[in-house]
């Protein structure tokens, strides 16, 4: 990640943050409402890959837990297996780059990703999570990420371009180091 | 070969940041760094709770007003530019009606029989709740009004939750359907009472009444806090009526549950009790 890149996720992080509050949290449906940190992570993966995509996740969590009021570091665990796992799809063989395929598995990965959330939070004590609701909160988040997808995957490639201009700035001459 | 390279890289790196979200888990159940999270946290939601109250002011009345106008739709066609002079009207008639409702609600609260001689805070929700699995609120008060952890949250008909973390301007309310909340409850009169659990399970599902002691409870029997858990709410605060009674097993256990009595998917306006349980 360069500076740059690093700055404009910062930028995503906190811009979702407050949408997800403010506005995101008000649309209840079946006592759910939609999630836009959960499809930014999934987005991550698709987009940076699995090794960036996880990172970037892990600090999408901890800027999500922060107005959440489940155990802090919660959400970094859900998102670092979420964006590794969308990063891992992208790796398949076929032509996955293609932006409506892409649309497609950033809703998927962010309906896997909220029942992965709630068995997380399952496994440390929070029982809760592993009720009936699930299935509620599951088609919600699915539902709204159909219209968030688009949108945060846009965002995502916009971090990525900071991240290839700065690479790009350092080129690796061929056979040598990366290493300045 | 670069592809050996980038699966154990990519591992690593899972390893790494799966480790570190743990070891943030864990510093959440550790007392000092526990409270260290908490001042953040709290610090956020008082940098956001402008936002949210701007939001949630706009959205009540724009919410009426959208609803109305859409209601008319049927007969727009017709004329345009009746259906904008009425549009205008029914959007006028809308923030009325919004504003009078906002006022009843806000009367509801100064009508409290149930809190008796408890001081209150009024305050106004800005936001449901931030989690899809775990069901609290945000009011626009705090600790700089004196609302303080563990103090009891009404509405017009009874009992909403209890504050379980109280900022300097904002303060979160853990709702009864929340699946960590249990209030000792008690119900019937004259000989015939009975004290039980009520324990959330969940925004949509009614709480279920279980350590029953006593008569079992009638299907819309209400049922009021006690004190017999050690004082956690005041005694006398309604909470809910019985929904509905299962007997299973061929009579040998009974299942009982209810319904809040108020409705907290539409929340805006509570008062806090200042009251605080005995240490």
């Amino acid at each position: 990640m360069t500076p740059s890149s690093s700055a404009r996720f910062a930028l995503v992080a906190l811009l979702a943050l407050v949408v997800q509050v403010g506005v995101l949290d008000q649309i209840v449906v079946l006592g759910a409402h939609p999630d836009v940190m959960i499809v930014l992570a999934a987005s991550a993966g698709l987009v940076l890959g699995a090794e960036r995509g996880a990172t970037l996740g892990f600090f999408l969590g901890l800027v999500a837990d922060l107005v959440l009021p489940s155990p802090y570091g919660l959400s970094a665990l859900a998102y670092v297996f979420i964006a590794f796992g969308a990063g891992l799809l992208r790796q398949l063989p076929g032509d996955r780059d293609t932006r409506g395929v892409q649309a497609a598995a950033c809703v998927a990965v962010s309906a896997l990703g909220t029942v992965l959330y709630a068995l997380l939070g399952g496994l440390i004590g929070q029982s809760g999570m592993l009720s009936g609701q699930l299935v509620y909160v599951t088609l919600v988040v699915t539902l709204g990420s159909v219209v968030l997808a688009v949108p945060s995957l846009a965002t995502m490639r916009w971090v990525q371009r900071a991240t290839e201009r700065g690479e790009a700035t350092y080129p690796v001459p061929s056979g040598g180091s990366a290493a300045r | 070969m670069a592809t050996a390279t980038r699966r154990a890289s990519q591992r690593l790196t899972l390893l790494i940041l799966v480790l570190a979200s743990i070891t943030v888990l864990t510093l959440d159940y550790h007392g000092e760094a526990r409270k260290v999270i908490d001042s953040a946290r709290n610090d956020v939601r008082d940098v956001l709770s402008p936002i949210q109250r701007g939001i949630s002011a706009a959205l009540h009345p724009v919410g009426d007003v959208f609803a109305g106008a859409f209601h008319y739709g049927a007969l727009v066609t017709e004329n345009q530019r009746l259906q904008q002079q009425l549009g205008a009207l029914q959007a006028r008639l809308s923030e009325d009606e919004a504003t009078q409702q906002s006022a009843r609600r806000v009367l509801e609260l100064s009508g409290l029989d149930f809190v008796q001689n408890v001081p209150t805070t009024p305050a106004e929700v800005i936001s449901q709740p931030t989690s899809n699995f775990v069901y609290t609120l945000e009011i626009d008060r705090g600790s700089s009004s004196g609302i303080g952890d563990r103090m009891p949250v009404v509405a017009g008909r009874g009992l909403v939750g209890v504050v379980v973390d109280a900022g300097r301007t904002t303060a979160e309310v853990q709702l009864v359907t929340d699946h960590a909340s249990s209030v000792a409850v008690s119900y019937g009169s004259g000989s015939s009472t009975g004290s039980a659990i009520a324990q959330g399970q969940g925004i949509r599902e009614p709480l279920a009444v279980e350590e029953v002691s006593g008569p079992t409870p009638r299907v819309g029997e209400i049922l009021s806090t006690s004190s017999t858990d050690g004082g956690a709410f005041p005694a006398g605060i309604p909470l809910g009526a019985v929904s509905s009674v299962r007997t299973s097993d061929g009579g040998l256990s009974t299942s009982v549950f209810a319904r809040p009595l108020v409705d907290l998917t539409s929340l805006q306006y509570v008062s806090v009790l200042e009251w605080l349980p005995a240490p």
